[in-house]
């Protein structure tokens, strides 16, 4: 045994990174085996008798060796153990996520002091629970190892000392000769960071604070002004909707609080024997959006037309109300706008009209609507402003031209990267260079801040104090929940960005104890629940969350500036655009959102939830417009032809992938990709996509994400794209089984239909039949089910499950090879122009039909979610057929996965009708190909979950329930010595969902929440059930308010045929 | 021996003085015994026999400090009644530092007596003869085991190849001898190896039955020593500190859990924070085996300076060699066991308070796991409530039957691997 320690050398003392890599090789050299086999023919060749028994030889040899060491593992305790940790017992803390453009309250999962696991806090208000994908990956920006570690004077790391005196005297010269001095930042929602910036400009009075945020609603909020006097957006209510009509708003997955309101929008979806009714939902739309693939009723139209259909809506209103009506020009779709027009005004003061256009016209025609329709007060609230989006588009160009003409002194941007998100007409770089002095307290060498001559790197959320004011009752706070990463004495460290500028301005608090005061001051004097501020404070930062009472009868109706508004001047101005051709509309995918965590594997990963393609943007375009005007690659697997896309002179080249309901003449393409310094995962990929910023566009002094006239050539190229499913549509088998509102009410059962069998004993229930004896009802048994009703497809439980599981990033490349390893995947299915009863109407044959039937509806398809992860069948193919029995069954229903006993047949994937089980190919951990895993990064391996093993080469994994959190369950109530209670247990996936569309629970317990839900709800059913597989995960049929399923296929497309 | 057997009654009376005599030097043994134990229970904590400050002053030299004995005593008794009666040395030494000493009411006068007796004539302390020896030594012992068995095989080998040698050269003389007397030809003088091979030719049948022997005996061999590999039964490092369970767990009777304090709350027990050995080790600087030396280097972990009694230096973890090693892919859980399943820590880790330096005890293998599981039937599962329901309906299924670890799913792979 070895009992003492012998270093190797040098490099094993000092433990370098190089070393540890070569101690990590399986061999510590390169194995000569060319020389050992002296055949240089082996490559070429193949591996005749001889060889083979000479590698066997030597691999049993090399196995044997390696077998007979003895580890020496070293157990190194705290020297003084915090109080608060024990080894092994995660610590929960309330904080909050806001990056200028997603907000939410969250909990912060630890282990031994480190953050590893973000979850919604249900205490919010707003989020109510809720997370999205990108929050849920933030935890791995922080162990993100391109993260600068100390201030940097041009370019070279310097300490802060230098940094704050420098600093000092330059502000202090620019202040005596009177210079400007501009704070550049996006939104900041921090009522104490704005305290500073306030103080800051007491002291150097020449300084004026700019917000501007990549992602602009800064029409929205000029719009507002005109019509109700107050530059401000207001609160908005779906849960109180029972009509909403969207145009080109994606707010269940982008537009303003989409978390907020993916869980209100989700309360009127949802169906069940007490309640049989739901909202209803419009969409129109040119790209196939997220919120549009949900709409009951998804109306595609151009982008210019966009305008048009609002006017035409509010004529359609106002003459049925008897007001003044607009001019207007007639649409394809009008006949749609008056039934719309019909059913909002059915439902006034319950509907909603909302509009994602930055234009201020646009805005000003909906406010009108939404007046006519009464619904401020209602499903609006003016009273209650949401404070998270304020970037204001003239100021921002104002300061351009101000930098372009030499007039500012000194620039300090925060949690902004204009140099990649302004407009390429701005000509943002060449005005920033004129800037004496730029300041960044960028966390990283990014675009802009590689421009600045001083970087003063501030914390990752997770390692910061702040509070938050995303509306106007609403308060939370953040708290650091690790200490800084970067820190002395190995780095000069981070530093918070507060705290540098409360040191520049002289002000000795540090940002912790302001925010202590400043809370005291202000959010303490707003509410009455507690009247000691320690109290108060202690229970807010427990909490995560305060709320301030409203004084004002809060939502009153009564909205100032009515009837003031230039209706006709903004019609008219919308009646005067003028489309062509081609029309862009640029978007925000779900994962990568603006851009700034295009450094996060996690989310690059993340299938878009509708194109089902990672790693990429691309021109999303109509198939009938692909193959009519330019015979591109219609198909929608692994390879894309390229175009050039050409706006204002500016032409990229760019992938183009069919996008069924994609208004015709229109295409799309996703912001936040092409980041050149957003980090290593660019140096190690090459550049993900393409940057279209520059496409954006300053239109009436906001900002623009459309562009009317792009030009679109055909390159001529191919290239490859990584889609994790190539097959789009259900092929008439009921995977999803859907119905229609109308028929639910009649019968709860409708569209959830199973398959019969003839026997000998008549006519039978498929899944009835048995060759297998049923499991034994002892102790638990888990079971889960998921609302297809609810699901919007968003992707947070697929980012919520990477993070709980360790689940591997693979990369590009191996997802084109369909070797991508998440858990769980949500499957995306288009209705098709083809079904059995169209086949059956029509006489066409069975080859025809099915061909047929590969095609999505090219024009206007429905869109199904259906999030599938391991089915934990109760008699599951995969476990018949494991020669090793590393897949077993458990006594709680659970499907067991036993990575130690796999020999990496995958036999049992090839036998799973579900296609969940992963199979690692690769050592992810190891292999220098996958180098972007964070599994392969120092940094980056500290947000591994602990209680997970990390998968090697060879074996199988899949969706393990979150076993490790029922044992945790488990084990508490035990401890506890009580029953387990139902809704203790939460899997990843249903913690992180924003519309609980996922319920988990014991099956055996008869008064738990989902045994009910399955006994009272006709709608429960399994997927592929008739092959006598037991699965024990169940779905509920998926209701639509409108007139045609998926399978029903064609619907209210002939209008859209007509234009085309 | 002989003559108290033969005479019964003076042994009864030897016995009996002897008791006597052993009676009376007890009392006095026990006073002394009785003012250490007592100093180390309720003084140690705060004050060392030294000159170094722990929490209150050390007590070399006390007694010429003091103005008397007796004030001494009543200062331990109920040192604020002192100050506040206005004693002019207590009211002095008060402001000595921020906490107070502790009222010790309890104490009855005899104790405090004792006390200050120990406090008086205090024992040397003891210095280690070599710690390093001690390592070395364990090492160097079962070195020269392994090194003398073998020296001792090889030579017994080595002394029967000689007499078999010997022996054919006497056989060879011997037939040489009788042929010779009668008139035969001399034998063919032949090697060894040459016999052997002759041999064996006339015996093949046998040859081949001890060649497939051996084959066998090697084969099953080898088929154990892989077995064996990654088990690490009676596995024992050194660790960098000697720290002895036998002292601190058996002859003090410290409970296990006071140091591997998440034994009931995490999965793992956790090793100590050198915060908790200096919870004692702050007065106890001195061991009985190793003296001062292993003890020091608690202090520079910590960051003690024991002359000054702060903490100065850079603190400096202590890296332990871990005893118990499972694999990574196996979760085992302390709490479940200890604290749901009310198992004693001696179950795993053998008795842990008589080892000197730990030893795996068990070989901590799956079979070894599913063996304890298939037998073991769980005391805490009757009376806890969250095995209501599911006891009931085992109870019911397995009439009579003891209710064991595998029967309520104990040894399905999710349970540990995940």
């Amino acid at each position: 045994m070895a009992t003492k320690k012998y270093w190797k050398g040098l490099e094993e003392l000092n433990n370098n990174p190089e070393f540890v890599q070569k101690a990590n090789d399986e061999f510590a050299e390169q194995i000569p085996v060319e020389e050992f086999l002296g055949d240089s023919n082996l490559v070429t060749g193949g591996t005749n008798r001889r060889d083979f028994l000479k590698f066997l030889g030597f691999s049993v040899t090399a196995a044997s060796l390696a077998a007979c060491e003895t580890p020496v593992n070293k157990a190194i305790p705290y020297v003084v153990k915090p109080e608060e940790i024990t080894p092994g017992v995660a610590n929960w803390y309330a904080s909050s996520y806001y990056d200028g453009n997603d907000y939410a309250s969250i909990l912060v999962k630890t282990r031994e002091g480190r953050p590893i696991k973000i979850e919604g806090n249900e205490l919010s208000k707003i989020t109510m629970g809720g997370s999205n994908a990108r929050i849920q990956a933030s935890v791995l920006s922080l162990y993100d190892s391109s993260r600068i570690t100390g201030p940097t004077i041009n370019g070279k790391y310097s300490k802060w000392k230098t940094v704050d005196e420098e600093i000092n005297t330059n502000l202090g010269a620019i202040a005596q000769k009177g210079g400007a001095i501009r704070i550049l930042s996006s939104t900041i929602i921090s009522p104490s960071t704005l305290a500073i910036i306030k103080e800051f400009i007491a002291k150097y009075p020449t300084t004026k604070h700019i917000m501007y945020d990549a992602v602009s609603y800064s029409g929205m909020a000029k719009a507002n002004a005109q019509s109700f006097g107050q530059e401000i957006i207001p609160s908005y209510y779906f849960d109180k909707a029972e009509v909403i009509v969207s145009i080109d708003s994606d707010f269940l997955a982008n537009w303003l609080s989409p978390i907020e309101h993916a869980k209100q929008y989700s309360l009127l979806r949802k169906v069940s024997n007490q309640r049989s009714e739901m909202s209803k939902h419009y969409q129109f739309e040119s790209n196939l959006s997220l919120t549009g693939a949900n709409a009951d009723e998804r109306i595609p139209v151009k982008v210019s037309e966009q305008g048009k259909v609002i006017v035409n809506l509010y004529n359609a209103i106002a003459k049925a109300s008897g007001s003044a009506t607009l001019t207007s020009s007639p649409l394809s779709c009008d006949s749609i706008i008056q039934k719309v027009a019909k059913e909002l005004l059915e439902k006034k003061g319950k509907s909603l009209v909302v509009c994602g256009s930055n234009d201020i016209n646009y805005q000003l025609i909906v406010n009108g609507i939404n007046q006519m329709l009464g619904n401020y007060g209602k499903t609006i609230d003016i009273a209650n402003p949401n404070y998270t989006h304020q970037g204001n588009d003239s100021a921002f160009t104002d300061l351009v031209a101000e930098m372009d003409a030499a007039k500012v002194d000194a620039i300090i941007t925060y949690n902004t990267n204009p140099v990649y998100t302004a407009p390429a007409t701005l000509k943002f770089d060449k005005a920033f260079s004129k800037v004496p002095l730029r300041i960044s307290f960028a966390d990283r060498v990014d675009e802009t801040a590689s421009f600045a001559n001083y970087i003063c790197p501030d914390h990752h959320y997770l390692e910061s104090w702040n509070d938050f004011n995303p509306t106007k009752t609403q308060y939370s706070l953040a708290q650091p929940t690790i200490s800084p990463l970067f820190a002395k004495p190995t780095y000069q460290g981070s530093r918070q960005a507060q705290d540098s500028l409360l040191k520049w301005i002289g002000n000795p608090s540090d940002y912790h104890s302001y925010i202590q005061n400043n809370w005291m001051n202000s959010v303490f004097a707003g509410q009455t629940k507690y009247t000691v501020f320690t109290e108060f404070w202690n229970n807010s930062l427990h909490d995560g969350v305060a709320e301030i009472n409203t004084t004002s009868s809060s939502n009153s109706g009564a909205v100032a500036g009515q009837g003031t508004t230039n209706f006709a001047d903004a019609a008219q101005k919308i009646n005067a655009i003028k489309g062509s051709e081609f029309e862009l509309s640029l978007y925000e995918k779900v994962g990568i959102g603006n851009g700034n965590q295009a450094n996060n594997p996690w989310l690059q990963e993340l299938p878009d939830p509708i194109t089902k393609i990672t790693w990429d943007n691309y021109v999303t375009m109509s198939p009938a417009d692909m193959k009519g005007h330019y015979k591109l690659m219609a198909r929608q697997d692994r390879e894309a032809s390229l175009v050039n896309v050409t706006v204002n002179g500016i032409t990229v080249k760019m992938p183009v992938v069919p996008q069924p309901g994609q208004a015709r003449g229109t295409v799309g393409i996703a912001l936040g990709y092409g980041r050149i310094k957003a980090g290593k995962l660019s140096t190690q990929t090459g550049v993900i996509g393409t940057n279209v910023y520059p496409f954006t566009q300053i239109i009436n002094g906001t900002l623009s994400y459309t562009v009317l006239d792009v030009k679109i050539e055909d390159a001529k190229e191919h290239t490859e794209i990584a889609g994790t499913q190539i097959h789009h549509t259900l092929m008439g088998r009921e995977i999803v089984k859907e119905t229609i509102l109308e028929k639910y009410k009649k019968d709860p059962t409708s569209g959830n239909h199973s398959e019969m069998v003839h026997t000998n004993s008549g006519l039978k229930k498929a899944a009835t039949i048995d060759l297998w004896d049923e499991h034994e009802k002892l102790g638990l048994r888990w079971g889960m089910t998921i609302d297809l009703n609810s699901c919007i497809g968003c992707g947070s439980c697929v980012v919520s499950c990477t993070a709980e599981n360790n689940v591997a990033v693979v990369g590009k490349q191996e997802v084109i090879k369909t070797r991508e390893m998440h858990w769980l995947r949500i499957d995306r299915y288009y209705s098709s122009d083809m079904s059995k009863d169209i086949a059956a109407e029509k006489k066409e044959g069975a080859i025809s039909m099915y061909l047929d039937m590969e095609n999505p509806s090219a024009l206007n398809p429905k869109v199904v979610f259906q999030p599938i992860m391991c089915q934990h069948c109760n008699h599951a193919p995969c476990e018949t057929v494991c020669p090793v029995i590393a897949t077993s069954h458990s006594s709680e229903g659970l499907n067991m996965m036993t990575y130690n006993r796999c020999v990496g047949t995958k036999y049992c994937a090839n036998n799973c009708p579900f296609k969940v089980r992963r199979f690692n190919w690769f050592n992810y951990n190891g292999n220098s190909d996958f180098a972007f895993n964070p599994t392969q990064d120092d940094l980056g391996r500290m947000v591994l979950n602990p209680d997970v093993v990390v998968r090697s080469r060879g074996v199988m994994e899949k969706c393990s329930m979150c076993v490790q959190r029922i044992q945790e369950g488990k084990l508490d109530a035990k401890k506890s010595e009580k029953p387990l209670v139902d809704g203790r247990i939460k899997t990843a996936c249903q913690q992180s969902c924003p519309t609980n569309a996922i319920f988990f629970g014991d099956l055996n317990d008869d008064n738990s929440a989902i045994s009910k839900l399955r006994k009272d709800d006709e709608r429960n059913y399994f997927i592929l059930e008739e092959l006598g597989i037991k699965p024990t995960v169940s779905y509920l049929t998926k209701v639509r308010n409108c007139e045609t399923t998926i399978e029903e296929g064609k619907e209210i497309e002939e209008t859209e045929k007509v234009k085309a | 021996m002989d003559t108290i057997c033969k005479r019964p009654q003076k042994q009864i009376f030897a016995l009996l003085s002897l008791l006597f005599l052993s009676f009376i030097l007890n009392i006095k043994s026990v006073s002394a015994a009785d003012g250490e134990k007592l100093f180390k229970q309720n003084c140690a904590v705060c004050h060392s026999l030294g000159t170094n400050k722990i929490t209150g002053p050390g007590l070399a030299g006390v007694m010429s400090r003091v103005p008397s004995e007796e004030w001494l005593h009543k200062w331990i008794k109920n040192n604020d009644k002192l100050i506040k009666s206005g004693d002019p040395y207590a009211v002095k030494i008060s402001t000595f530092d921020a906490s107070q000493m502790t009222i010790f009411e309890s104490l009855s006068d005899d104790e405090i007596s004792a006390i200050i007796g120990y406090i008086k004539a205090p024992p040397a302390p003891k210095v280690a003869a070599s710690p390093t020896g001690v390592a070395s030594g364990t090492g160097a012992a079962t070195e020269s085991k392994g090194v003398n068995s073998l020296a001792v095989l090889i030579g017994v080998i080595a002394f029967l190849i000689i007499i078999v040698a010997v022996l054919r050269g006497v056989r060879h003389s011997l037939k040489n001898l009788q042929n010779e007397k009668l008139g035969l030809p001399e034998e063919e003088a032949i090697g060894p190896f040459e016999e052997l091979k002759r041999w064996i030719y006339s015996h093949k049948r046998f040859t081949a039955l001890v060649v497939l022997i051996i084959i066998g005996a090697l084969l099953s061999a080898g088929w154990y020593a892989l077995k064996d590999i990654g088990i690490y039964e009676g596995y024992h490092p050194t660790q960098p500190i000697a720290f002895s369970h036998k002292i601190h767990a058996g002859d003090n009777a410290i409970n296990c859990q006071y140091c591997h304090s998440g034994v009931e709350k995490s999965k793992t027990a956790g090793i100590p924070s050198v915060n908790v050995c200096m919870n004692c080790h702050k007065g106890i600087s001195s061991g009985a085996t190793t003296g001062t030396t292993e003890i020091a280097k608690i202090y520079e972990a910590a960051g003690w300076d024991p002359e000054r009694g702060e903490y100065t230096k850079p603190q400096k973890p202590i890296q332990w060699v871990k005893v118990h090693n499972l694999q990574d892919f196996v979760f085992f859980s302390h709490q479940q066991h200890v604290k749901v399943g009310k198992q004693e820590c001696e179950t795993c880790h053998g008795d842990v308070k008589s080892m000197t330096t730990v030893k795996q005890m068990q070989p901590l293998t799956m079979a070894w796991c599913i063996d304890c599981h298939r037998k073991t039937e769980v005391p805490g599962m009757k009376d806890n409530p969250y095995y209501e329901s599911l006891h009931k309906k085992l109870a019911e299924k397995y009439k009579g039957q003891p209710i064991t670890v595998d029967k309520m799913g104990g040894i399905e792979c999710a349970k540990c691997h995940y």
